[in-house]
């Protein structure tokens, strides 16, 4: 049973988290220890197995990058080696930008206009490649299939980029 | 998870941080990033008419080993051949900084940093 199946949904991209979230506390409740408290050994070893795989199918639906990638490799797709290092120069001179607009936030004369322009500008690109990515899906072809896991690649960077941002806004105001 | 020293030496006194010119022919500039961890590092190299790597520079964006990783290369390429600088492997730099298995990711990045420069060289000295 894949993790769609499990929570009883459509191998699909969009799902509505306040009712995976929902379901998730119901599966959880068919296997709590509680309720196998006088089954035997078998039993009980059977529904803490059920339970981790029913966190880990939430912890993977839950999140869109963890989502998109399984989805994509539901639907066939070879997804691009974890380790293999990215070489699109133009998007990575980019980052390097946006890792310096970070990094300068603390020397802004106006920090919270510094945090929000930054935000912004995460958001904007970040939205726009998953805007790629789900045009990517639409397409439903192999070719596409492939383009959309080097879109949530190029997310990765993204999703980096605001817990650096949180870093920074924390390290703030803190002091 | 604890860093080595040598390390920690090299994240806390990065050697030849900076930025060349990259519009000049003498600079190759090799770009790479790590989705698995978000890491961007730029390394530039600056070779002579007769192939030696004179200086080299670099940025990194990242955890304490891909910089140390980056800053370690910047001193191993310096006087080195272009031949000789591609022949730098990950394992030799892991090695030297003594990286725990899933940092291994951090020496790949600066082995293809060293590639992706010395491809951008004889791209732009082709003729």
């Amino acid at each position: 049973m894949n993790f769609f199946e499990l929570f009883g949904l459509e191998a699909d991209y969009s799902i509505d988290l306040t009712s995976l979230a929902t379901t998730y506390q119901a599966l959880q409740k068919t296997v709590h220890p509680d309720r196998f408290a006088h089954s035997s050994s078998q039993e009980q070893m059977l529904a803490v197995q059920k339970s981790a795989q029913i966190n880990d199918a939430y912890d993977t639906l839950k999140n869109p990058i963890k989502r998109g990638e399984y989805l994509l490799q539901h639907l066939g797709a070879e997804l691009p080696n974890e380790q293999a290092s990215f070489q699109d120069i133009e998007f990575l001179m980019v980052q390097m930008e946006l890792r310096e607009m970070l990094a300068q936030i603390k020397f802004a004369n106006d920090i919270d206009a510094a945090l929000m322009s930054a935000q912004e500008s995460l958001d904007i690109q970040a939205r726009q490649l998953w805007l790629e990515f789900e045009q990517q899906l639409a397409a439903k072809s192999d070719a596409a299939n492939q383009q959309a896991g080097e879109t949530l690649r190029k997310l990765k960077f993204y999703h980096k980029l605001y817990i650096e941002l949180e870093r920074i806004e924390d390290a703030l105001f803190d002091d | 998870m604890a860093y080595s020293e040598k390390v920690i030496d090299h994240y806390e006194n990065p050697r030849n941080v900076g930025s060349f010119d990259k519009n000049d022919p003498k600079i190759a500039t090799g770009m790479v990033g790590a989705p698995a961890c978000g890491d961007v590092m730029k390394l530039q190299l600056k070779i002579d008419e007769q192939g030696i790597i004179e200086d080299a520079k670099f940025k990194t964006y990242g955890c304490g080993s891909a910089i140390a990783s980056s800053s370690l290369v910047t001193e191993w390429v310096k006087g080195k051949s272009i031949d000789e600088a591609a022949e730098i492997k990950n394992t030799a730099i892991a090695e030297e900084l003594a990286l725990p298995p899933v940092k291994i990711h951090c020496s790949i990045l600066a082995e293809d940093a060293i590639k992706a420069a010395i491809d951008d060289y004889r791209a732009k000295n082709k003729e």
